[in-house]
């Protein structure tokens, strides 16, 4: 059996115009959030609604839950929210969910109490009885969250999941998300929003011009570059020029009381005891070393400027 | 397939073209029941009329009737079912649906299977009450037939609606929503032009006339189902003057049985056509 939730292999999805997602070969290990970044237009939801056969492949293989995406299983364990969620507005939120427990072939007992169940999860209590077209977009993305969840899938698709949504709206999602990772469920999150996979995502595929340019770990994918905060007190200003080439970069943030803060770019967090000895060397007086994670959007901008493609 | 079947039968019972034509159809019933009595009240048959004018006008009657009645049936086919897939897609409601574990072949059959219950059970009761006014306000216009008559007849009036929905899917799955409502309802006019051309062509004894009726029944046979459920309907074997061959409503270039087989393997062959477009499409 698969490690991972889903796997493909030169998975080509070409449009008019050579655009889509090509050649994307990539695993996402069961249990875990993976979120898919890149640009709009990237080609995120070409690759989504490939693995989920809405389109064909041009060229490559892929699967889910060890089943090839052109078998129908491929779909048994899965449950997706559409970027552009369209549902029959004249159907009541129930009874989306109704036919959706339907096509998912759930028995009348389970389907009711999951029904009740989502309903209430995603926000909706008291309204999954009217009709659709009286539903706000954001009532909507919550009603088509309920939809991809009812099958209590393995594997969840989630297509730029908070597009409609408030703030409120997108904390819930986010806090529902982290639910159904320590439930075990595995997440594929589609997403331009990095705030959105900041907190969330324990792995990370970047994708630009329908190229996958890096996948890996989020705390592997972190270590682009190794910044460290000093505080220092001293009277060479310059101290850094004649620094050896594994200091890459220096920059002062402030100067407060005689002491001043800088942002040191090492080449790798191994050489901050080289940093350290150096400024000893010096005679500068050292008052503060601290490490900086990079935020996402750094580790974004990093991979997507950088050329050619790597994993990590 | 069954929940696709479900769907599509609730939605075609939402839809406002359906509630209209239901409205319209019991507007022409009510005209029809009016109409068929003072015909029979005002020409006072039983006293001397024509004895070859009197089946003549019968047949007309009930076949004007059922005409009209095809007519309203076909359009609520058409308009029903072309955008039955591509409206799907061109809105993206069809995504959600197609990450769930179904073929298209299913969703297929589940449409199909859907719209053809709803029209075949539409079609059935327009029949009956096209024909069970002839027979109770007909007077002496009603026309005689048997109950196998009836059930034959039927049976055509019922298929026509069924095939209309097989050629419409393999259109939906092909083409959008407007251009498969275009070229149904320019196929369905050919038929039915066609179909009028092919009758004048038996009156005036022109072959080219005939064989362009016959070569347009190949192309969309629905006009000569229409003709040979008349013949099941009117024809009888113990009259030697057959009424069912004659009027603009009658067929006096009868379709072969032939034509009725080919008729349902030209719908088999649309529907195989819409799962294998649909099959492959990427929605």
């Amino acid at each position: 059996m698969s490690v991972f939730a889903i796997e493909t292999k030169g998975l080509t999805k070409l449009h008019s115009k050579n655009r889509g997602c090509r050649n994307i070969t990539l695993q996402v290990q069961k249990g875990s959030v993976f979120g898919f970044l890149g640009p709009n237009g990237a080609g995120k939801s070409t690759f989504v609604r490939t693995l989920l056969s809405l389109i064909h492949p041009t060229e490559g293989e892929g699967y889910i839950l060890g089943h090839s995406i052109r078998e129908i299983a491929a779909r048994n364990r899965v449950g997706y929210l559409p970027e552009l969620f369209r549902y029959p507005d004249w159907l009541t939120g129930r009874q989306l969910l109704d036919l959706h427990g339907d096509l998912c072939n759930l028995s009348h007992r389970v389907k009711k109490k999951r029904i009740d169940k989502l309903i209430d999860r995603v926000g909706l209590a008291g309204r999954g009885d009217e009709k659709i077209k009286g539903y706000s977009k954001g009532m909507q993305q919550r009603i088509g969250l309920a939809s991809a969840l009812l099958s209590d899938p393995e594997v969840i698709f989630l297509d730029e999941p908070t597009s409609a949504l408030d703030p409120i709206g997108r904390k819930e999602v986010r806090d529902l998300i982290c639910e159904l990772r320590d439930a075990g469920k595995t997440v594929f999150l589609n997403s331009h929003l990095l705030s959105e996979a900041e907190t969330i995502c324990s792995h990370i595929g970047i994708i630009n011009h329908g190229k996958l340019i890096v996948q890996g770990k989020k705390q592997d994918l972190s270590s682009i570059h190794s910044q460290v905060l000093i505080t220092l007190v001293g009277k060479e200003e310059a101290w850094w020029k004649s620094a050896p080439s594994w200091l890459t970069h220096c920059e002062k943030r402030q100067r407060e009381g005689g002491r001043t803060t800088w942002v040191v770019t090492l080449n790798h967090l191994d050489n901050v005891p080289d940093l350290v000895s150096y400024l000893a060397e010096k005679g500068l007086a050292v008052y503060q070393v601290t490490p900086q994670a990079p935020m996402l959007e750094d580790i974004f901008m990093y991979w997507v400027n950088r050329k050619g493609d790597e994993k990590v | 397939m069954i929940a696709i079947m479900k769907l599509t039968m609730r939605e075609i019972l939402y839809k406002r073209i359906f509630h209209v034509i239901l409205i319209l159809t019991s507007i022409f019933l009510i005209t029809y029941a009016i109409g068929t009595y003072y015909v029979d009240h005002d020409l006072d048959v039983s006293n001397g009329m024509d004895p070859l004018t009197k089946p003549f006008l019968s047949t007309q009657l009930l076949g004007m009737g059922l005409y009209f009645a095809a007519f309203i049936v076909s359009l609520l086919a058409i308009f029903s079912s072309v955008g039955s897939i591509s409206k799907e897609i061109e809105s993206k409601q069809i995504d959600p649906i197609l990450s769930r574990p179904l073929s298209r072949s299913s969703f297929i059959w589940g449409r199909f299977i859907g719209m053809s219950i709803l029209l075949a059970v539409y079609a059935f009761f327009l029949f009956l009450c096209i024909t069970m006014i002839n027979q109770w306000l007909g007077g002496g216009l009603k026309v005689v037939v048997s109950g196998m008559q009836l059930l034959s007849a039927l049976a055509l009036f019922v298929f026509q609606p069924i095939l209309l929905v097989a050629i419409s899917l393999a259109l939906s799955a092909r083409f959008s929503s407007l251009n498969c409502g275009i070229t149904m309802v320019m196929l369905y006019v050919l038929g039915m032009i066609s179909g009028f051309i092919e009758q004048i062509g038996a009156m005036a004894k022109s072959t080219t006339m005939i064989n362009i009726g016959i070569i347009s029944s190949l192309i969309f046979p629905l006009d000569s189902l229409f003709r040979k459920m008349t013949i099941f309907l009117f024809d009888s074997a113990d009259d030697p003057l057959s009424f069912a061959t004659q009027g603009i409503f009658g067929s006096m270039s009868v379709p072969s049985n032939a034509m009725l087989i080919y008729a349902v393997i030209y719908g088999l062959v649309a529907l195989a056509i819409a799962m294998q477009i649909f099959a492959k499409r990427d929605v």
